[in-house]
This record gives C-alpha cells, structure tokens and sequence, in this order.
C-alpha cells in the first residue's frame, strides 16, 4: 500500500483494527508551509533565460514602458509578442508607449481577491487608456469613489521584494498630480 | 450535420459548500446522471467527455476523464476526453459529444462537468488566484485582476454608454437568485428583493456580493446519443438543432473587441440560430440558460444573443421580458447567480435545465410552458469565447 497523505482536516483514524495493536505505525511529515513557488508566481520570470521578451522588463527597469511593433507590417502590440499576429514575421522591435493615459474603466477589489494581493485589498484595478494600446494595471493612491472615467493616470514603477536576490520590476499607474 | 443528436436526460449533485471531494462530486453526478436515465448504464458508454477547469489547482489532479471512467466503471470504447475552456468547459464537452456523435463515430456519450472549489476560507485567495488567471497573467492577472472587477467594468462601461441602471442589474440578479428558490440543487436558495442587492456588500463596485455568481462545488450530467439510439429511451429529448463558438484573436486586456459588449456572442449566436434554422430568436426561444457570472453579463447577453439592440438590454428585464412569464424565460434554474457555478459544470447543468424543460420534470414553479425552443449560452475568460447551443424538442 501505498501512504495517502491526507489533504483534509480529519483527524480521526477510525479503523476495525484498532485492538488488535499489532499493525504498525508511524508519523511521516509533509512540509506545513513552502516558500512561494514560482509556480504561484503571478509575476514571470523577467530575465534572458526565461523569456524572449525580457527587454520589455530591462526597459521597464529603467523607467521606460514599452512594446513590440512589427517591422513588416507595422502593428504595434500589447502585451509585447516575439511573433506578429498579424503577419506572423518575427522582425519585430521594441517602441516607447506613452506614460500618460486616461482611466477608461476601473474598479476595486474587496472581495474575492487573489494570493499574494488580498492582503493589499481594497485597491482599484482599471483599463488604462493609452491611445494606442489599453491595458489593465493597478491604481495606486486613489479609491474607487474619488475617480471618474477618463481621469488623467500616469506611469510608475514597482520593483518586486519576493525575499530573494532577484531583482524583478512591474508598473502600475497612479493618479496624475495637479489634476487630484 | 450528418446525423441528429439528442440529450435524452441527466442529473446532478447538489450544489454549494459541499462536505465532499472531487472524486466525490465525480461520483455523485455520474449516479445521479444513470439513475435518471435507467435505460443506460455505465456499460453503454462509448465515449465520455469531462468538463473540468482547475482540478490540477482544486484538487491536484490530472488526467481525470480516466479517472471518472474508473470511478464510474465504464470501459470507454470511442473516444475519451476532458475539456478545459474555462467557465465554458461543461458546454464544450457537450459539444464534442454532439460532434462526435454526429459524426457518426459513436452512438451513446456521458457528459459530466465536474468542479471542486471550495477549500475552506484559507484557501480562497489561491483559488481565486487560481481562477484569474484565466486572462493572460503575466500581465492582467498579475494586477490581481480577478472576474468580480473585470464584470464590473463592462458593468461601468455599459451603464455609461448607454444608461443602464444599477437598478436594472439588480432585478437581474433578484429574479435569477429568486427562481433558484425553486431549484432544489441550487446553492442559493433564498428569494430577494432588487433593493437586498445593493444592501449587501460591495464586492467590486458596482457590483455587491448578489451580482455575482457563487464558489461552487458540484456535478451534472447528461447522457447523449444518435436519434437512433435515443429513440429507444425515450419520446421527449433535447435535440442539439445548433452550436457556435466564436473568439476574436483577444484575450488580454487590449485585445478584447469591446468593452461593453460582447459581439462574440453575436457570432456565436448567429451561428448556432443559422444551423437551427432560427429567424427570429426573440420570438421563437422559450426558454434560455445564459451565463450570467455577474448580474450585467446577462443584460449585456439580452442584446448579443439578438433579442433587443444593443443598449436596450437594462429595458428589457426592467419590463420582465426575461421572467419566467416573458417573452423569453431566461434562467428558469436560477442561473449562475442562483445555482451558483462549479464551472466545469454550468454548462452540463444549463443544458440539462433545457432537457427537463422540454421534458416536464423540472418542479412545476419554475416550468415554462409549451417550452420547444431553448438556448444555453456561456462565456469563459475575459468573455473572449462564447458559445452558444440551441435545443430543440423536435429535430428540426
Ligand atoms: C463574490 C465572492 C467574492 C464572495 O466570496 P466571499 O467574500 O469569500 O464570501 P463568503 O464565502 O465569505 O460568504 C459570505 C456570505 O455570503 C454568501 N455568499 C457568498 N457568495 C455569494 C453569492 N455569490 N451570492 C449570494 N450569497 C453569497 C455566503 O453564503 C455567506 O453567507 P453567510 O454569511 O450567511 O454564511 C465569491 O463568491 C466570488 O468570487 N464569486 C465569483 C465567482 C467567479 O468569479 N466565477 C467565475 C465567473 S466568470
Ligand atoms: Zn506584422
């Protein structure tokens, strides 16, 4: 037989057995807590030998948001591609997005809200209208009731503290001083 | 299509926090599935066809169409096979049995959707990690964007564009949660009122907890075969008369076609009436499952499955044109809002809705009558796919 470890909560190990006394028995460990796993991660891993497109992340990391634009047929993507998918060529290259937009919709997460975030809830989340791309990002420093459709939100930067070496850089955006 | 395919009937687990594992649920909803249909057994399977979404995260288990043939001891001789499309997994096993079927390549299918998601409240925020990550998380999910917010934008975008009221969704979501007082599987059984909707709280502005759907844990089942076959179980089955799908190449945020709408649902929709032969759908549907994840999903699905123009959906429950005495009984069951939404198998259960319907089981307080003409609808995503099927009491 093989060990089943147990993922519920019960705790009573009812058997006919029990009398008896000469079956034998033993405690195996299973770990109570593991460090966050990258394969929890909702953050990719940035770097060369992980992605094709890690100088999307080396831009970021130096303050600049930014994304593919094909050098065959000129579309310009968003999330960044290694392949157009409009005309499938790979000639592609990187182009700077604004750092500036308008909020087109958003919302604030209360309830139901993801590992790794729910402790940061309530916090908004919104389409972030750049002109040529929107995107989905975090507010930062604003609640849902102070904001409009189409408030002026600009880009900044958050470096990622997972507790390793590893230096890792998302956005977020917040909103536009002299307009709040 | 070469040969019709009938739902000949099914069943289900109840619904809701269950005391049960996922094997469980496989099992429950597989006996309630036969004992529904005493006719067929187990060893009549030819080929079975699972819905299932995360039992890789719910449960830390793969493979597990073989493991519902084990559990359920059919030796599957055809074709076996689970599907993944998000909340639209249950309709899309569906689907592949309609075409296997079809097709001629089988005669008698077992569709079982299966999902296992509640996991204590500890657990929540990794299930609902789990479950955002359905939009591209490398660069939506990462912003903990999960389904309540996203539903709340298109809830915001359609109110502003076209005036919706937040009064409208909550006669959405106070009919579908008020027609699941009717359905004894249903998780949520309470009837309210549209105003308990903006008493209870927010959850992601606009939306509070009575416009979304439930964390579910359920099965259902449906038994699926030839005409041939069918024929000899029983006089009143489902037919599949059509199926659609369509996705437009976007499922991250800046690839979506709308963001008040949903003209994939148009597509489908359009696709499914042109196999079924349907001209005018308002007129003839009688009765309509749609995927009401949150309460605006189902106004936004008044207008793109064709019914009313766009903009026109918040009128159309606000004159009860979706009420089980409307023009269109939409979500007799209770929906998801109602039922709540083990997602893999919403759709099985929709379909299954449809059958009983047709067939004059379901409890009579909820019976749409001379019901021939049905719809199930589910998004699944970022509402980047939908899919759509229309049942028939006639082949057609
Ligand atoms: C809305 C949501 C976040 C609420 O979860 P929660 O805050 O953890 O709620 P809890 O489980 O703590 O429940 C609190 C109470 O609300 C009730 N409740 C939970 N969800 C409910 C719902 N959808 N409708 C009505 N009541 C609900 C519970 O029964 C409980 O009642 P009680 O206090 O009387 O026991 C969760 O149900 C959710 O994520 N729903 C959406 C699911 C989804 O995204 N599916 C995919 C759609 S595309
Ligand atoms: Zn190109």
């Amino acid at each position: 037989m093989t060990e089943q470890p147990d993922s519920t909560d019960s705790t009573d190990q009812s058997g006919s057995n029990d009398a008896n006394g000469s079956v034998p028995r033993t405690t195996v460990s299973i770990p109570s807590e593991i460090e966050l796993p990258d394969l929890l991660d909702f953050y990719e891993r940035q770097t060369a030998e992980h992605t094709q497109i890690h100088e999307f992340y080396e831009n970021l990391d130096e303050g600049r948001l930014t994304t593919t634009r094909c050098l065959e047929c000129g579309e310009t993507h968003y999330p960044p591609r290694i392949v157009c998918p409009e005309c499938m060529s790979d000639d592609l290259e990187y182009v700077d997005l604004p750092h500036e937009g308008e909020l087109f919709a958003f919302s604030e997460s209360r309830g139901g809200t993801p590992l790794g975030y729910h402790d940061t809830s309530p916090f908004v989340v919104a389409i972030v209208d750049l002109g040529e791309v929107k995107l989905s990002a975090r507010i930062d420093d604003a609640r849902y009731d102070d904001l409009e459709i189409g408030d002026p939100v600009s880009l900044k930067i958050v470096d990622i503290d997972d507790g390793t070496e590893r230096e890792r850089v998302f956005y977020r955006f917040e909103p536009r001083g002299e307009e709040q | 299509m070469t040969r019709n395919v009938a739902i000949v009937g099914g069943g289900q687990t109840s619904w809701g926090d269950r005391d049960a594992s996922w094997k469980d649920l496989a099992q429950e909803g597989g006996k309630a599935t036969f004992d529904a249909v005493p006719d067929i057994g187990p060893e009549d399977i030819e080929g079975l066809f699972v819905g299932a979404v995360q039992p890789e995260r719910f449960a830390f288990q793969s493979h597990v169409a073989p493991m519902v043939a084990e559990l359920l001891g059919i030796d599957v001789t055809k074709m076996i096979a689970r599907t993944e499309l998000a909340c639209a997994s249950g309709q899309a096993a569906l689907r592949y049995a309609w075409l296997a079927i079809a097709a001629g390549q089988l005669d008698v299918a077992l569709v079982l959707g299966v999902e296992k998601m509640n996991l204590g409240k500890e657990q929540m925020p990794e299930m609902q990690a789990s479950m955002s990550n359905v939009l591209d998380r490398e660069f939506d999910g990462v912003n903990g964007l999960s389904a309540p917010p996203f539903f709340a934008w298109y809830a915001q975008r359609h109110m502003h564009e076209y005036g919706t009221t937040r009064e409208q969704l909550s006669q959405v979501a106070a009919k579908n949660k008020s027609n699941a007082a009717k359905t004894d599987f249903a998780q949520f059984q309470r009837e309210i009122e549209p105003e308990d909707v903006t008493e209870s709280p927010e959850i992601a502005p606009p939306l509070h907890l009575y416009d979304c759907s439930g964390i579910t844990d359920g099965a259902s089942g449906v038994i699926v075969m030839s005409e041939e076959k069918a024929r000899e179980v029983t006089d009143t089955p489902a037919w599949i008369t059509g199926s659609g799908q369509s996705s437009m190449a976007g499922n991250s945020i800046n690839n979506l076609p709308s963001y008040d709408g949903w003209p994939q649902a148009r597509e489908a929709s359009q696709e499914a009436y042109d196999q079924a032969g349907i001209e005018d759908p308002l007129k003839e549907i009688d009765v309509a499952e749609v995927h009401d994840c949150f309460s605006i999903s189902e106004i936004i699905e008044y207008e793109e499955l064709g019914w009313v123009e766009r903009g026109e959906g918040g009128q159309f429950i606000e004159d009860g044109r979706s009420h089980l005495d409307g023009d269109i009984a939409v979500n007799p069951r209770g929906g998801l809002l109602g039922c709540g939404h083990p997602l893999g198998a919403t759709g099985v259960s929709q379909a299954l809705e449809i059958t009983n319907q047709f067939q004059g089981t379901v409890s009579s307080d909820r019976q749409v009558e001379d019901a021939t003409t049905g719809l199930i609808h589910n998004l699944s995503g970022s509402a980047s796919v939908h899919s759509v099927m229309t049942l028939g009491r006639d082949p057609q």
